[in-house]
């Protein structure tokens, strides 16, 4: 009896101090701030002012609820550590919701921050393969004629501009596809003869996208290969070959949990490289990835092979986002290229709209030094090619 | 001669929420005796028995074993001292084998308590096994295993803990006569060693027999302690119910009609049930009598359609039916009480209404899609009034009632169907004597009203104190047929044993 | 008839029986075998020897914790908490094992940790997370399915913290240190039929040669089986059931951290996703092994069946370029299959 009476309380205090130990770091500068709570006004880190709140209006009237689709995206999780930084320098009250990849508690999410008096939504929206999504919240928003800044996963105008009160800031999901395109064209044209191991004057490659149906995943597959396969085909070299060939089903292998998860690609590039390999003259000579961590997934794998160890030979792995794992392996050359999301300009630009409706009630008022869409309210902050 | 008493349990009280389970009972057993507790079901024999056992913690009194006091605070504690107990219901891991639960909770061990020695293990096995004349196979998984040898096995698992107190709560309900004779072998031999043993059971012939000294106990307090000896089974009777039975069964006044049922060569598909063949007619109770696994159920069960027949053909009212499903036989009339009343009969946690009210729902129907609320609670009254059932009211769950009165559940639960041929498997098992005779009273009524009654049972008094013809069973066949005024114990006997 | 026809007819119809028997007994295996023989007809790639020790290198990285999770499964109960487990664990084996000095270093007042230290704390993180469950089950006899699908939310929680401890701020945990690699992917086997064999593989039979001793020789292994066979026997007979529950979730939890380990440098990058959905994967390759949910059953070869099956299903679909898309049908497939067959031997024909 005694035994299970210690065991219980031993058991609960474990449970508390791990909760304790985790929360108490939060007051760190360099952590983050707690994830569902209200923020109150008062700026947390005052020697890191980042964003000067510019307009003399009052944004402690603000009270802003920002949705994101995933906290254990890696991308997204820089974005929000930066958003709450900036949030919080302004003085602005606000609170974070994790959607967890789930259309629905998302929606459930706005709509009881509605309910608590939220007047301001910054929205990066789950389901983003048709518009419906983000109407259903604009609608929502509508209603009690509350502003709505949509980021980082795009979806079709339609939803935008079906609402004054209501903009995008993300990057075009196309250009990420294309720029990694280039940076594989460049970097082949450069280092052909290394990267063609076998010498069929082809390079072989695999492809890891991340989900299906998402309009990201979709681009970056379909860009990056066939960009690069015009620069190619220009320069008079041979397109890039599937590893598998053209047979087939698909001319990808994509996340089984639709996660873009660094698991799935390990398994993959094992499989893969359990049938490809220099022995076999087929070796795979080249890895694109949807995002970074599926590429650190896939380098895993072939360092175990006795690759990319950062000397000896390197198969060249590109991927997107530069979280700052990848940048580190490109450092360490076990990585070659990535395409960089600009996560700090994402935030500024989110806050800047915020500003500009604090000033006169427009979100879209001021967007000097911005990429904005013709024909509608969405705001491109521009990805940039990273080699090291 | 007075020897200093084995165990002695004094003025024992244990209170459950709103119940006085026990109330000051003592019970004094003496070492190299049997000590039989008896009362009816709900008299407190079983509450009394996990006092002791450490399942329950009593409230009152004080348990002194050999002198010293104890109080086990759980059956672990209690084994470890010398007491153990061969459980009522059977407690067994049945995807195990047999050794694996002889020694659960004590597995010889080598190599400093790492690692179980199957060695030791199956070599003790067969030790105890060849002592008590037990002849199980000890390698065998007990799911594959008949219940009765499943039995023998806690019966030797109980024995093989070298205890001096050992309860048996209810060990024959599942043996048959000669498995019942090895086991009064073993409790004499544990007698002779010095044991003192505790034997609870419902069944007088056996307690007159191997009984030295006798307590009854009567709603949760003593009654009596006597020896065996000066015991009558009219005077148990008495002691138990509190009042005078004049008889164990009701007088008969059921009338017979014309045959109503007609089963020409049914046999089972994947049961022994081999070509059996009967009538019944309108107002008979119908026995069926037989040993255990002689096919006594299957008749019942493939005459329902819970079984698969091979072959056969069942006449009602001369018309051929078929009874492929129980869904079926409802329809045609027929209601099946189970052997088995806590798995196959009774909604546990569910109340006395829905218990009542489940297998005639479509009858509640409002417009076809609502239950009529008021509808059920009338037939739930009508039952309870009917069968004379005792509970505090329709909501109670059923698992609270005593066993008598969770079969009149199910009875009344059949009759709501209003039924032609009622089917009951064991109407009687598990359930005191004094609900005993108002079941036979009930039967004999029902057969009153014109139903037809088939009733299998391994009482075979209560065979001949009820039924008006008697089938005998064996070995899936059908042995014979005898008159219940005529026959004698003896003659069913013999034929019971003609195909074994 | 005569009797000698009779008898010869009776023989007969018992072999046909007996193999009709054989063959649904085996029904799993028979069609593994076939799939893999069809695989490797249209891609003899999949039996070449690379190709074998990728199958037996993915079947070692999701045994342990399947060999964890079926414990809990013969109690009769499942463990949603073992992917989450896996992921805390792996998140935490890689940030203790960083390459000292690098700017990204989450800990960088704590060194390199050895490796034996580290498996130690992943294998305890994980036995106490087991043991949380074990005690709510045991002592509040709560279904493990609500428990640990509370325990996997709260584990959840302190992983997306954990993320952004230290320097980190939620990135990917990468930049392992040489020794963790080596220790986990190195191999210090030679090299067979010119294939490396990863150590991961050797602490996998390690691991599942020491569960099979757990449940088929010590006293806990017997107990454990019993009480998810009758948990009220196992009472009567003097088990100590509570402590048993907890122990048997705690030893499932110790195995999550051990994969943990395994993962985090197997991968090289962890994030808040790392394991995600593995106990689902973890739970099929048991019910497809023959651990039966009924409670009480199951084999140590059973569960490295299913695991090795599961990983067939991931492996011959990538390497016979079929579309991914039916990995999904083909899985609920065979598990639905494989449950319905272990239940067929319990279904008494009447």
């Amino acid at each position: 009896m005694k035994l299970k009476k210690v065991l219980a309380l031993v058991l609960a205090l474990a449970m508390v101090l791990a909760l304790a130990a985790c929360g108490g770091d939060d007051k760190k500068p360099d952590g983050d701030q707690p994830s569902n709570g209200s923020q109150t006004g008062e700026p947390s880190t005052p020697s890191e002012p980042s964003e000067p709140s510019g307009s003399g209006a009052d944004v402690s009237s603000l009270n802003v609820g920002v949705f994101y689709y995933n906290y254990s995206d890696v991308y997204i999780s820089t974005v929000r550590a930066e958003l709450d930084k900036q949030l919080d320098s302004l003085g602005v009250k606000y609170t974070d919701y994790d959607g967890n990849t789930t259309q629905s508690t998302q929606m459930d999410q706005v709509n009881t921050a509605i309910t608590n008096g939220a007047n301001l939504l910054i929205v990066n929206i789950v389901e983003n393969s048709s518009p419906d999504a983000a109407q259903n919240v604009i609608n929502a928003a509508k209603e009690k004629d509350i502003p709505v800044i949509f980021f980082n996963r795009d979806f079709d105008k339609s939803a935008i501009n079906s609402y004054e009160k209501c903009a995008f800031v993300g990057t075009d999901p196309a250009e990420a596809g294309h720029m990694q395109g280039k940076m594989i064209a460049d970097y082949l044209l450069a280092n052909y003869e290394a990267t063609d191991l076998n010498g069929d004057g082809a390079i072989s490659y695999v492809m890891f996208k991340g989900q299906e149906g998402n309009v990201e995943a979709e681009y970056r597959t379909q860009f990056s290969v066939e960009d690069a396969n015009t620069q190619l085909t220009g320069a008079g070299k041979k397109e890039l070959t599937y590893y598998a060939g053209d047979s087939a089903a698909t001319k990808y292998l994509v996340d089984p949990n639709g996660a873009w998860s660094s698991a799935a690609a390990t398994n993959y590039m094992d499989t893969v490289l359990a049938e490809y390999s220099e022995g076999n003259n087929n070796m795979v000579e080249l890895v694109i990835c949807n995002n970074d961590d599926m590429a650190m997934g896939a380098i895993s794998s072939l360092q175990t092979a006795g690759y990319n160890n950062g000397s000896g030979k390197t198969i060249p792995v590109f991927g997107v986002d530069a979280v700052q794992n990848a940048k580190d392996a490109i450092a360490a050359g076990s990585m070659t290229g990535t395409v960089a999301q600009d996560a700090v300009g994402m935030a500024s630009s989110i806050v800047k709209l915020l500003n500009n409706f604090v000033a006169d009630g427009n979100l879209m008022s001021n967007t000097d030094g911005m990429v904005v869409d013709g024909d509608s309210a969405k705001i491109r902050v521009p990805y940039a090619a990273y080699l090291g | 001669m007075e020897q200093p008493a084995l165990l002695e349990m004094r003025h024992i009280s244990k209170e459950f929420p709103g119940v006085k389970a026990l109330d000051d009972v003592s019970l004094t057993v003496r070492p190299g005796t049997v000590h039989a507790l008896m009362g009816e079901n709900g008299a407190g024999k079983s509450t009394l028995m996990k006092c002791l056992f450490g399942i329950y913690h009593k409230d009152g009194g004080e348990i002194v074993l050999d002198g010293k006091p104890v109080d086990f605070r759980s059956s672990k504690e209690a084994l470890e001292n010398g007491v153990a107990m061969v459980h009522q219901e059977l407690n067994q891991a049945l995807t195990r084998s047999v050794q694996d639960n002889l020694w659960l909770g004590r597995y010889p061990t080598v190599a400093g308590g790492l690692m179980v020695s199957e060695k030791i293990m199956s070599r003790r096995t067969q030790e105890i096994f060849r002592e008590l004349e037990v002849t199980v196979d000890p390698k065998a998984i007990m799911s594959t295993m008949p219940v009765s040898q499943r039995q023998m096995v806690e019966i030797a698992k109980a024995v093989s803990y070298d205890s001096k107190i050992i309860v048996f709560d209810e060990p024959t309900s599942s043996l048959t006569e000669t498995e019942v004779e090895h086991l009064f072998r073993i409790i004499n031999m544990l007698r002779d060693r010095g044991c003192g043993i505790i034997y609870i059971s419902h069944k007088m012939e056996e307690i007159l027999r191997i009984s030295d000294d006798v307590t009854i106990m009567r709603d949760g307090q003593w009654v009596a302690t006597r020896p065996a000896a000066e015991l009558t089974m009219d005077e148990i009777i008495r002691l138990m119910v509190g009042r005078e039975l004049t008889s164990r069964f009701p007088p008969k006044s059921n009338k017979q009609g014309d045959v109503i049922l007609e089963v020409q060569g049914m046999s089972g598909r994947y049961t022994r049930l081999k070509e059996a063949s009967f009538q019944l007619r309108k107002g008979e109770i119908l026995g069926i009598a037989g040993l255990d696994g002689s096919g006594r159920t299957e008749v019942l069960e493939n005459l329902f359609g819970v079984m698969t027949r091979e072959g056969g053909s069942i006449k009602l009212h001369g018309a051929q039916i078929e009874n492929r499903t129980p869904r079926e036989a409802i329809k045609n009339g027929f209601a099946l009480l189970t052997e088995e009343r806590r798995a196959t009969g009774i909604f546990g946690i569910r109340n006395i209404r829905e218990n009542t009210v489940i297998s005639n729902l479509k009858s509640y129907l409002m417009g076809g899609i609502c239950l009529s609320d008021k509808k059920m609670k009338e037939d739930t009254d009508w039952s309870i009034q009917a069968m004379r059932i005792k509970t505090p009211s329709q909501s109670t769950e059923i698992r609270s009632l005593s066993g008598g009165n969770q079969q009149k559940v199910i009875i009344g639960r059949w009759l709501l169907t209003k039924p032609e041929i009622l089917l009951l498997d064991e109407p009687t098992r598990g359930i005191d004597v004094g609900a005993k005779y108002e079941i036979y009273q009930l039967i004999i009524n029902l057969a009153n009203e014109g139903k037809g009654i088939i009733m299998v049972s391994s009482e075979m008094p209560e065979l001949l104190g009820v039924c008006d013809r008697i089938l005998v069973m064996s070995g899936g066949r059908l042995a014979g047929e005898v008159n219940a005024a005529e026959t004698s114990q003896e003659e069913i006997l013999t034929l019971a044993a003609k195909y074994v | 008839m005569s009797k000698e026809s009779k008898d010869l007819a009776a023989k007969a119809q018992w072999d046909s029986k007996r193999v009709l028997s054989l063959v649904v007994n085996n029904a799993l295996m028979i069609i593994m075998i076939i799939a893999a023989i069809a695989i490797a007809i249209v891609n003899p790639n999949f039996v070449s020897a690379s190709s074998i020790v990728n199958i037996i290198s993915q079947t070692a990285a999701y045994l342990p914790a399947a060999l964890g999770i079926a414990g809990c499964i013969v109690l009769t109960g499942t463990d949603l908490s073992a992917g989450r487990a896996v992921g805390l664990t792996a998140c935490i084996s890689a940030s203790l094992l960083q390459v000292a000095g690098s700017a990204s270093k989450m800990w960088p007042n704590i060194g390199t940790l050895p490796i034996p230290v580290v498996i130690l704390i992943a294998m305890a993180i994980g036995a106490v997370i087991g043991a949380f469950n074990g005690f709510f089950v045991g002592k509040f006899k709560l279904h493990p399915f609500i428990v640990t699908l509370g325990t996997q939310l709260i584990l959840y929680t302190i992983l997306l913290l954990y993320v952004k401890m230290g320097n980190n701020g939620g990135m990917a945990i990468s930049n392992l240190d040489e020794s963790y690699n080596s220790f986990v992917k190195g191999s210090i086997l030679p090299k067979i039929a010119g294939q490396t064999i990863p150590n991961y593989v050797i602490f996998a039979i390690l691991l599942t040669a020491l569960m099979w001793f757990i449940w088929n020789k010590t006293t806990f292994g017997k107990n454990m089986f019993a009480l998810g066979s009758n948990e009220e026997a196992a009472r009567v007979s003097g088990v100590n059931v509570l402590m048993t529950t907890i122990m048997v979730f705690s030893l499932a939890g110790a195995m999550y951290g051990f994969t943990g380990f395994i993962e985090g440098a197997r991968i090289g990058s962890n994030t808040a996703n790392t394991g995600l959905n593995y106990e689902l994967d973890a739970i099929a390759a048991c019910v497809i092994g023959g651990v039966s949910f009924v409670g009480g059953i199951g084999k140590i070869s059973g569960i490295v069946i299913g695991v090795l099956m599961l990983r067939l299903i991931f492996i011959g679909l990538t390497m016979a370029n079929i579309n991914q898309d039916l990995q999904y049908l083909i899985k609920g497939g065979i598990i639905l299959f494989a449950c319905a067959l272990d239940m067929r031997k319990y279904l008494v024909k009447k």
